[in-house]
């Protein structure tokens, strides 16, 4: 695969991915219909779950990358790896942001420790460890190794906080005025969230090729390599 | 058994370097008194039954203590290039890794059984009354020490030829430890409410599984942050 | 002859800096090798390698013509190293460093083995003392002891010099000799042109990662070599 066809192909995924993001927000301005419960701001759960999504399948393709690379070496691997965190660490950091702003509608408060919520802030710091361990290793080599040790260790535990802190909240239900799970989805506003997640996980997979391709530029490893 | 005996060689030399120098130890008591006297006086008793909490104090305070004492481990270990000798040495990482885990683990637990006591007397709680609850809490004390110390024995070999030493290991380990934080907390506030061991069991045995988890990825993984 | 300690195409990288480049040398038991080489010529890594401390990229090495696997730990009981740190523990005693080592390599009547490896490095005098309190040349001596006591059959010394007076020097010199004696395969870096050109069968210069001269030991007077050793590195442009 050499260098314009690997631009070709960002370049399809980031045309997709806008114009679908153009369709979604179309979609979310103009066409589902509001929420019954919570009104407008509602929609913000159009936006807001598949950034969560596509955090979280990236986290999953940074373990699965650092994995593979810890066993065989090969150095694209943890490049690979590296973009998705990139890229994931930026959904992550959307869905946290809008996040707490539909929890003030739904719950009443900026932050809830609702699991997801609370998942996507240690996911973020998962995420900021993987980094920090890259970037303050004196041997670049061993920062590599690490940062891999830390995606293979944060993935483990994933599932072990999301049973956590679900059990607890099963201690505590809290009043809730609504369905914490968001609304109990009909036709129009199923189609709209699957919209969401198509066009953000398009802008990922162009946003993770052409950086994935000029970290290996900046490697000095040859693209027809890929 | 050789695996067992090499194991217990390196935990033995840990704890035998630890009584001479006595540096951690005597760090991570004093810490654990102070830290106690600083939670009461952060603690508006009008408002708040420090029983209550205290189990949760407990816990945090241990934690600190853990993070406190077990930060500097491959940095006291590389001094002299002594880790250089164990890796030039025929033993197996992982067996490496349990010796580390044990020393650790036999450190950090007697701090633990310190806390318990100086928390007691702090803010005057009262220990649960019979056998069962005795063994339940010696259980949840040994699985969430042992779980924190798994996770702490791989993780903080980053430290060494790293530019911000120990102070990244917090950041690596707190979101992992949110799983055993739950359960330990949970579980020591039934048993200091004497609560019927059904309710506890979940716990205890949720908090095996995350131990397994650690010690297996750990000793898997160990190799790749010790090796240079 | 089979090679007691042979290297084939060694290499090792460091982010893109080849610190180890395609080195390849073989040892017959009982000769000495000495390098020579400026700082940062991947010297210590080269050693590195052969200890087992860290993996090549690339390339071989073999004792008595197998292949000893990165993965493998065991070959390492074949090998010891002594560095210019000591790797003891400064807060146990001579004995109880020695007793610690013992125990890893899994050595037979431990205690009998210790006390030969230090009477034999004169250090027995000192087994109780903590190696924190001893001198600097009683410490390197005791690394020697250390680096001996599972009787390797090949031994590395790096800069083992380093630090120590000239009364030092010369004990730890003897001692290297004696153990040339002995069937061992010795391979010694060193900035000491003397110590390295006097105990040498082979000698070779380190440079940017290669093996930049090579040649059998044939009584090189030290000014001479002086020479050599500059006008080689000259003309690698180091």
């Amino acid at each position: 695969m050499n260098q314009s066809r690997m631009k070709k192909i960002s370049m399809s995924f980031g045309i997709l991915g806008v114009v679908a993001v153009l369709i979604l927000h179309y979609m979310v301005f103009f066409w589902v219909p509001t929420e019954s419960s919570m009104g407008i701001v509602q929609r913000i759960f159009y936006i807001h779950v598949p950034s969560w999504w596509v955090a979280f399948i990236s986290f999953g393709i940074v373990a699965l990358c650092s994995g593979v690379y810890l066993w065989l070496g090969d150095d694209r691997l943890d490049a690979a790896a590296v973009t998705a965190a990139e890229g994931g660490m930026i959904f992550t950091t959307i869905g946290l942001l809008t996040g707490p702003l539909w929890g003030k509608i739904a719950w009443g408060a900026w932050w809830t420790w609702e699991p997801r919520l609370t998942l996507a802030l240690l996911l973020w710091f998962i995420y900021l460890g993987y980094f920090l361990v890259r970037r303050s290793a004196l041997n670049p080599e061993k920062g590599k190794r690490l940062a891999a040790v830390v995606g293979i260790i944060g993935v483990l535990d994933i599932p072990l906080i999301h049973v956590s802190v679900s059990w607890l909240r099963s201690l505590h239900p809290e009043a809730v005025v609504l369905n914490p799970d968001g609304p109990t989805l009909d036709g129009s506003m199923l189609a709209t969230l699957l919209v969401g997640l198509l066009a953000y996980s398009l802008i990922f997979v162009c946003l993770f090729t052409v950086r994935y391709a000029t970290e290996l530029i900046d490697r000095g490893t040859q693209i027809q390599d890929v | 058994m050789k695996y067992l005996s090499v194991v217990w060689t390196v935990a033995r030399k840990d704890l035998l370097v630890e009584i001479r120098t006595l540096e951690r130890l005597v760090a991570m008591s004093a810490f654990s008194v102070l830290i106690g006297v600083l939670f009461h006086f952060a603690i508006d008793t009008s408002l708040i039954r420090a029983q209550t909490i205290a189990p949760s104090l407990i816990w945090m305070a241990s934690i600190f203590a853990g993070m406190l004492g077990l930060g500097r481990i491959y940095i006291i270990e590389d001094e002299n290039r002594a880790l250089s000798g164990l890796l030039q040495s025929p033993i197996s990482l992982d067996a490496l890794y349990f010796g580390k885990v044990l020393s650790n683990f036999i450190i950090l637990l007697s701090i633990v059984v310190l806390i318990l006591f100086v928390f007691a007397v702090f803010f005057n709680l009262s220990f649960p009354g019979n056998l069962l609850g005795w063994t339940s809490l010696s259980a949840v004390v040994f699985l969430g020490v042992l779980s924190f110390v798994s996770i702490m024995t791989l993780l903080s070999a980053v430290a060494v030829n790293n530019t911000m030493g120990e102070s990244i290991i917090p950041v690596l380990v707190f979101p992992l430890l949110v799983p055993t934080v739950i359960h330990t907390v949970t579980a020591t506030n039934r048993i200091f409410a004497n609560r019927p061991f059904v309710e506890i069991e979940g716990n205890l045995r949720i908090l095996a599984a995350i131990v397994l988890i650690f010690l297996v990825a750990g000793a898997s993984l160990f190799r790749f942050v010790i090796e240079e | 002859m089979i090679p007691r300690l042979q290297a084939v195409d060694v290499s090792r990288t460091f982010v893109r800096t080849r610190a180890v480049d395609g080195i390849s040398f073989d040892l017959n038991s009982g000769e000495l090798l000495s390098i020579f080489g400026p700082n940062g010529a991947g010297k210590t890594t080269l050693l590195k390698i052969l200890a087992g401390v860290i993996r090549a990229d690339e390339g071989q090495v073999s004792i008595d013509q197998k292949a000893v696997e990165a993965s493998d730990r065991l070959w390492r009981s074949q090998i010891g190293i002594v560095t210019h740190q000591t790797m003891l523990y400064d807060q146990l005693s001579a004995r109880e460093n020695l007793l610690f080592y013992a125990k890893l390599f899994d050595l037979e009547d431990p205690e009998d083995r210790i006390r030969e490896s230090m009477r034999t490095l004169d250090v027995l005098e000192m087994a109780d003392r903590l190696v924190g309190s001893l001198s600097r040349g009683f410490q390197q001596r005791l690394a020697l002891a250390r680096a001996l006591l599972h009787d390797p059959k090949v031994l590395l010394l790096d800069e083992p010099y380093a630090g120590l007076d000239l009364y030092a020097s010369r004990l730890l010199r003897d001692r290297i000799s004696s153990l040339k004696d002995g069937n061992r395969t010795i391979v010694l870096v060193t900035h000491s042109f003397e110590q390295g050109l006097e105990l040498a069968d082979r000698i070779a210069i380190q440079a940017r990662g290669r093996f930049v001269f090579t040649a059998l030991n044939e009584s090189f007077h030290l000014t001479e070599f002086e020479q050599l050793y500059c006008d080689t590195l000259q003309e690698c442009g180091v």
